[in-house]
């Protein structure tokens, strides 16, 4: 009896001893808070070598670290650029012509001017506002070889695009890598890898912009990102009471006087293409455009899954997501699937 | 002639026991320490308080008497309100504001983030079922 149960028993502590465990990294760095996670023989390795993607992104893209390319080229007007920001700039060119506008890296000067996100918050005058609306537009950015130059007084910020680059990188390195399963969640940048700990689809929460601790949705997905932007967590409240919230509208200069809460991008991996950062400037761009032009910009591409959460309390989704999707009772929502 | 061959000991001996028990007992741990806590956590509601990346306070929530104002010193100081339900940033003197605006968290797996501060307070345990893995927003 005992010599049957033994090598049973050696087989279970073989199972269980198998089994890795995850292996977590939490980081600041690209003005956001970074959480990652690693299931896998080379998880710890996989965590290790996203740091230094995260840390070399940053040293490169960083609007305040002086040495970084974006730095140079917003005092100098002119710069080499590393390969990632070579890359990341031309894509953000593609993508803000792709929006028309709506998602555009050339705010900079804009978003300085209010620094909503900043030390020092405040309303600018409309005229402030209207000398600098001529610097916004990507015709305003010139690539050449490695390089890249700005028209004069212009200036760019990636931040709006740079964590979702971040996640493509990552993404690409946990593919490469002997993992079961991971997540990154860069501050609203999310990309969940292969299963969770359960050996299940990661269960991914779209928070409530409007209940603390709620959920809006859930969505079970894998290999894929989820981007989400929203003005309700990230805004001033000024003297008069006004609540200015962070994401500016190219066209005005202003705050984006938007009809959503919030818009979540969702994009599978594809190792050829960046879609994390489509993500990202997606998000940013819905946003903008208010919730009649983005379901008008999604019928029209049809490239990628969103999920709307409106001023009016219902939560707008793509059909694609419909068997990905699961709504939260209490939220107060009125759910409703996307037509194209 | 016939000859009958002795059968083979059978029956176990104390050491085999011991052997066994022993593999059982490391089955075990090493099965709970792998399926028990997803991610570290515990069974009860637990904040953990950490400023830049060192973990400066973990409190049990579930078993707070009553409320507990906590002033966290990171690179600004935060007065977070810890209670049986969850966490609360109620004031903060960081620039953003960012950390009291996300509101009270309440559930394993939420966190709020003070950027300018670098203060994390991360809620661990007590999942219930269903619970996100990640939330975004």
């Amino acid at each position: 009896m005992m010599k049957k149960l033994l090598p049973l028993l050696l087989c279970l502590l073989l199972l269980t001893g198998c089994a890795p465990k995850p292996e977590s990294l939490d980081i600041f760095a690209m003005d956001t808070y970074m959480s990652l996670v690693a299931v896998g023989d080379e998880a710890f390795d996989a965590l290790q070598k996203s740091a230094n993607i995260v840390n070399s992104l940053e040293q490169a893209m960083s609007r305040t670290i002086d040495s970084s390319d974006v730095a140079q080229l917003n005092a100098t007007g002119s710069a080499a650029l590393r390969y990632d920001t070579a890359v990341l700039l031309e894509e953000a060119i593609a993508l803000s012509e792709a929006t028309l506008g709506s998602f555009d890296v050339t705010i900079a000067p804009l978003v300085a001017l209010w620094n909503i996100s900043g030390d020092n918050p405040r309303v600018p005058a409309q005229e402030e506002i209207d000398a600098l609306l001529p610097l916004v537009g990507s015709e305003h950015i010139h690539l050449s070889d490695g390089s890249a130059s700005l028209d004069e007084g212009c200036a760019i910020d990636l931040g709006g695009i740079a964590k979702g680059f971040a996640s493509d990188r990552i993404a690409q390195l946990y593919h490469e890598s002997d993992l079961s399963g991971g997540f990154v969640s860069l501050g609203g940048n999310v990309y969940v890898h292969g299963e969770n700990t359960d050996g299940e689809k990661w269960n991914v929460a779209i928070q409530h912009p409007e209940v603390s601790g709620g959920y809006a949705c859930m969505l079970s997905l894998t290999d894929a990102f989820v981007v989400t932007s929203g003005g309700y967590q990230r805004f001033f409240t000024a003297e008069d009471g006004t609540v200015y919230q962070h994401i500016l509208d190219p066209a005005t200069g202003a705050p984006a006087a938007s009809d959503l809460l919030s818009v979540s991008i969702i994009l599978p991996y594809d190792a050829d293409k960046l879609h994390g950062a489509m993500a990202d400037a997606y998000s940013t761009a819905l946003y903008v455009m208010g919730e009649a032009a983005a379901c008008d910009f999604w019928a029209g591409q049809q490239n990628f899954d969103m999920v709307l959460v409106t001023r009016d309390g219902r939560v707008l989704y793509t059909p694609n997501l419909i068997d990905h999707f699961t709504e939260v009772e209490d939220s107060g929502y009125d759910y409703q699937v996307l037509t194209a | 002639m016939t000859t009958k061959c002795s059968p083979p000991e059978l029956r176990p001996k104390k050491l085999d026991i011991l052997v066994a028990a022993v593999v059982l007992v490391l089955a075990v741990v090493v099965a709970v320490g792998f399926y028990g806590p997803k991610l570290g956590q515990s069974d009860h509601l637990t904040a953990v308080i950490s400023v830049g990346e060192e973990v400066i306070e973990r409190v049990d929530l579930a078993t707070l008497k009553e409320d507990k104002l906590l002033t966290v010193e990171g690179e600004c100081t935060l007065n977070v309100l810890l209670s049986n339900s969850g966490a609360e940033v109620i004031l903060s003197d960081c620039p953003t504001q960012d950390c009291v605006h996300t509101g009270h968290i309440s559930r394993a797996g939420q966190s709020i983030v003070c950027l300018p501060g670098q203060v994390v307070i991360h809620l661990e345990g007590a999942s219930d079922e269903g619970a996100p893995d990640i939330v975004v927003g």
